[in-house]
């Protein structure tokens, strides 16, 4: 009885222990942007549907700078990254591959509907130069401004601050710096007297204010008359392989399914 | 005072119950304590009722029955976004996986110090051990299981990623190191119920013969379980109630996403969710921002720790009465319903 | 533990199966001891580099946590300084702020509510406190925070600060209902749970004798329960205080929700506006810097903050078991 017992737990055990870690097809992991997230969830699922027989690649967040250097240590399969290559700043040896374009707005809480701010104004507010609502034309609401940043490993930061205030001025460190979209969303969303960036795909529940008299819309985003538009990367350590390649060459491909989700929220570039 | 009761003895008097004495007589500063005390009392329920009436109120007004069933989904809106049936059976594996880990070796444990305890430095050593690690924050102990499991040679029990590098995030992974939460509780309940039962109980099994392990396998432990089940339960309140470890050793998925071919292997090697990363994450400290799923798994999260607290209540509110011996004893505690223990 | 009965010979087959088991189960208890050991000892070497690039000044202030992260994060080292610099102050000034506020609220009213229960309170109070304390105890941290998140913090943010009082320290930081105070009061009402059972506890195993003793000399309910049966439960207080603090030391998801958006070093000086400002404690740190475990210097800085909290820790373990030696004398169950 005792001898039974003791064959039947040992073989649960080897069992437990001795599966291979190659049973089956492995998972890509792709993570980084988080800008970059929601689109890479959307087209994660379209693949394994589109191809049922390869798992669906499992997605995180972590902002774009931890995507690049998790591509470079292995960590990742593919990292997501919303910003451009920085020569110098990023590892060596890394292949971005552009997937679509995205908008940038800056949003205000529903309850400070601002339609528009000029560039004078953006650049006032974020370097911290403009801190009442008072001192803001068309202004809805009075009261200090609370501003929210990015975080530094941000790419959507990145793009903010080449885009709309160029390479001179930098945010107020003041600024509460949130470590993703959805945090910055939520941080706006909460505070009547918020004001912040986000992709475009999060501008749900806030006001996207304005720049420089062009809406921050889809649409003003696809014929290029809003400025704030940036590129979607997926980074791979050299050129991308295996399951992989599979994966960005079905993205990169302009098929009828990928077309659909790029063309949802962001800028189909193939 | 022996002689004046037998020199005048009087009629017995019937006993009035005292009344409560009256607080008027006291010195302000006294009074002012009394109100205190029954201030913090009425105070603390307040508390327990908005909190549980608010969470009702909020739950029954969000959680819908589709979600129990359904799969979250990715959106950003909040209508699109799925139920939580994922991270409800992500609940209910790592509570499995840390109750099957830790109720045995707390009873083994229990068992030792109780029974054998030799040599005395190591008992003591590891009473005080399993103290350290209860009072442990949950997060120095999850990220010191990362950094095991993130080595290769345990690759097996997680994902290994692009080069070769381990993942170290997966539901045997939080298991493992939720089994560290629940085993101090087991070891406390088990050995404090040992502790009370008299020693005539293991003399008379001596006096039959029996060695020592048998007398705590078949006679001592039997008679604790209820102290070992309320160890257990309470363990596994802890271990449902518990966020840090799941953040930082479940891999924060969506779904629960399994890894490889084998159906239930799969899923405990791969990561994914569970109630409480689930209400994280939709909190506005999530990234998640849907406010009505943060309440609605909050809800069903509060409602399934109550009914664990009513089951601790229940096990533990029949206290048994000094054993007479194993047969008779549960002869008559089954016959007698409800035994008050008197001392 | 059972001392009699140790050296009987029960026939050979038995001593031996006696001794086999108990050589598994001490086998047993060495792994799980020696596994506890590994797990400080990993943490402490894994912490090591941050403490040995940074010496004692890592204790120090000087310089924005959330600075000092990102640029290990981004991998490049501040201005003068190596890669690893790191200064704790802001995070240990938080831990140690909440944790003390939290626990001396807590000691006061869980004080007051225990010699409610035992004392003063009608026999169905009683019966209902009970399974009240028992709730309070066991509602998990993330949904105190998401209550604290979604409806304490917009209130506190609505009515307790003012367009004025953000004005005056916008130059510095922002201040919402994320803040010192509200991480505070959740953390006091979750270590008040514990603090009352074990008081009540002590306060009832108080010799009865010694409470009839002082009632009949005529002294009233209150002057009984203060002079007599807290001042022999003091040991027991004593303790819970301690264990109370444990809790409140390590708890990560709750802190991370409600206390503030930033590491900062709320200041006192600021007068009541030191009530309002952000404050971030060690253990929430590390939740929400968990993604950076894996990267070499933030990683090493994240252990060293754990092996920060697991020192204290153990000290408080230590604290705890010296505190309940003098309860020995009376018998008082803690």
């Amino acid at each position: 009885m005792r001898a039974h017992r003791t064959l039947v737990v040992s073989l649960i055990l080897v069992a437990v222990l001795a599966v291979p870690a190659s049973a089956g097809a492995r998972r890509l992991i792709i993570g980084g942007s988080t800008s970059v997230l929601p689109l890479a969830q959307k087209l994660a699922t379209a693949y394994h549907q589109a191809f049922p027989k390869i798992a669906a690649p499992k997605v995180g967040g972590g902002q774009s700078d931890i995507g690049i250097s998790g591509a470079a240590t292995g960590r990742l399969d593919i990292g997501d990254s919303s910003r451009d290559p920085i020569r110098g700043v990023d590892p060596k040896g890394l292949i971005f591959t552009r997937i679509a374009r995205d908008g940038v707005c800056v949003i205000t809480n529903p309850q400070n509907p601002i339609s528009n701010l000029s560039s004078e104004t953006v650049e006032g507010i974020f370097t911290g130069r403009i801190r009442d609502w008072s001192q803001v034309p068309n202004h809805m609401i009075t009261g200090p401004i609370d501003l929210f940043d990015r975080d530094g490993a941000s790419g959507t930061q990145d793009a903010f601050q080449h885009i709309f205030l160029g390479e001179a001025l930098k945010i107020s460190s003041s600024a509460t710096a949130e470590t993703s979209n959805g945090l910055e969303q939520n941080a706006v969303a909460s505070d009547k007297q918020a004001i912040g960036f986000v992709s475009f795909a999060y501008t749900a529940g806030v006001n996207a204010a304005g720049y420089r008299g062009i809406a921050c819309s889809l649409r003003n985003a696809k014929s290029e008359q809003y400025l704030g538009v940036r590129n979607f990367w997926m980074v791979t350590k050299g050129l991308p392989k295996g399951e992989a390649l599979k994966f960005i060459k079905w993205v990169t491909s302009g098929n009828a399914a990928t077309k659909r989700i790029i063309n949802s929220s962001w800028i189909a570039v193939h | 005072m022996a002689g004046a009761e037998a020199a005048s003895p009087r009629p017995p008097v019937a006993v009035r119950p005292a009344r409560r004495a009256s607080t008027s007589s006291w010195p302000p500063l006294d009074r002012v304590a009394y109100w205190l005390c029954w201030a913090t009392g009425i105070g603390l329920c307040l508390i327990a009722a908005a909190i549980v009436l608010y969470m009702l109120v909020k739950g029954i007004s969000y959680v819908r029955l589709s979600m129990f069933v359904d799969s979250p989904a990715p959106s950003l809106h909040q209508t699109q976004s799925g139920g939580f049936s994922d991270p409800i059976i992500g609940t209910l594996l790592v509570t499995a996986i840390g109750t099957v880990i830790a109720a045995p070796l707390g009873v083994a444990l229990a068992a030792w110090v109780s029974e054998y305890a030799r040599p005395a430095w190591l008992s003591r050593a590891v009473e005080s051990a399993l103290e350290m690690v209860a009072g442990a924050p949950s997060v120095v102990l999850a990220i010191f299981g990362l950094l095991i499991f993130s080595q290769g040679f345990l690759g097996s029990l997680s994902q290994h990623s692009a080069t070769g590098g381990v993942l170290g995030q997966s539901f045997l992974n939080a298991g493992i190191v939720m089994s560290a939460l629940a085993l101090p509780l087991v070891f406390a309940s088990t050995r404090e119920s040992l502790a009370q039962l008299p020693d005539r109980l293991r003399e008379a099994s001596y006096a039959l013969g029996k060695t020592r392990a048998t007398t705590i396998r078949r006679v001592l432990l039997p008679s604790v379980r209820p102290g070992i089940a309320s160890g257990i339960v309470l363990g596994m309140g802890r271990i449902i109630g518990d966020t840090a470890i799941i953040t930082i050793l479940l891999g924060a998925t969506l779904r629960n996403e399994p890894v490889g071919g084998t159906p239930l292997l799969g899923t405990l090697r791969g990561t994914g969710s569970t109630l409480t990363s689930y209400v994280f994450n939709n909190s506005p400290a999530g990234e998640g921002n849907s406010h009505e799923k943060a309440y609605a798994a909050a809800f069903v999260l509060l409602m399934i720790v109550l009914a664990l607290n009513a089951l601790v209540t229940r096990l533990t509110g029949e206290r048994e009465p000094r054993i007479w011996g194993g047969r008779t004893w549960r002869v008559l505690r089954r016959g007698a319903g409800r035994l008050r223990w008197t001392r | 533990m059972y001392t009699g009965a140790r050296k009987q010979d029960h026939g050979r087959s038995g001593a031996r199966a006696d001794r086999r088991a108990e050589r598994t189960l001490g086998a047993l208890a060495a792994a799980v001891l020696v596994l506890i050991g590994a797990m400080v000892v990993t943490v402490l070497i894994k912490a090591w580099p941050s403490f040995s690039h940074n010496g004692l000044g890592w204790f120090g202030a000087g310089g924005e946590v959330d600075t000092e992260l990102r640029a290990m994060r981004e991998g490049t080292p501040l201005a003068g300084h190596s890669i690893y610099y790191f200064r704790a102050w802001p995070l240990l000034w938080g831990t140690l702020v909440t944790t003390l506020a939290a626990v001396v609220l807590a000691l006061i009213v869980s004080t007051f509510a225990a010699v409610f229960v035992t004392e003063f309170a009608p026999a169905p109070v009683r019966r209902a406190l009970e399974p009240v304390i028992r709730l309070l105890a066991g509602v998990p941290s993330v949904v105190y925070g998401l209550i604290g998140i979604l409806a304490l913090a917009p209130w506190i943010n609505e009515h307790l600060i003012s367009n004025g009082r953000k004005q005056s320290v916008i130059y510095v930081v922002q201040l919402n209902g994320a803040n010192l105070t509200t991480g505070t009061i959740i953390l006091m009402v979750m270590i008040t749970p514990i603090m009352v059972a074990i008081s009540t506890n002590a306060l009832a195993s108080v010799p009865i004798a010694w409470r009839e003793g002082s009632a009949a000399l005529g002294v009233n309910r209150w002057r009984t329960i203060w002079r007599v049966s807290l001042r022999t439960a003091r040991p027991a207080i004593a303790a819970a205080t301690v264990l109370a603090t444990a809790r409140a030391l390590g708890e990560a998801v709750m802190l991370a929700m409600v206390s503030g958006s930033r590491a900062f070093s709320a200041n006192p000086l600021d007068g009541v506006t030191f009530l309002f400002e952000p404050v971030r404690p060690l253990a929430a740190e590390i939740l929400q810097e968990s993604e950076g475990l894996t990267i070499g210097p933030l990683g090493h800085t994240l252990y060293a903050i754990g092996a920060v909290l697991l020192v204290s820790a153990g000290l408080l373990s230590l604290a705890g078991w010296a505190a309940k030696q003098p309860l020995k004398r009376y018998g008082i169950r803690a």
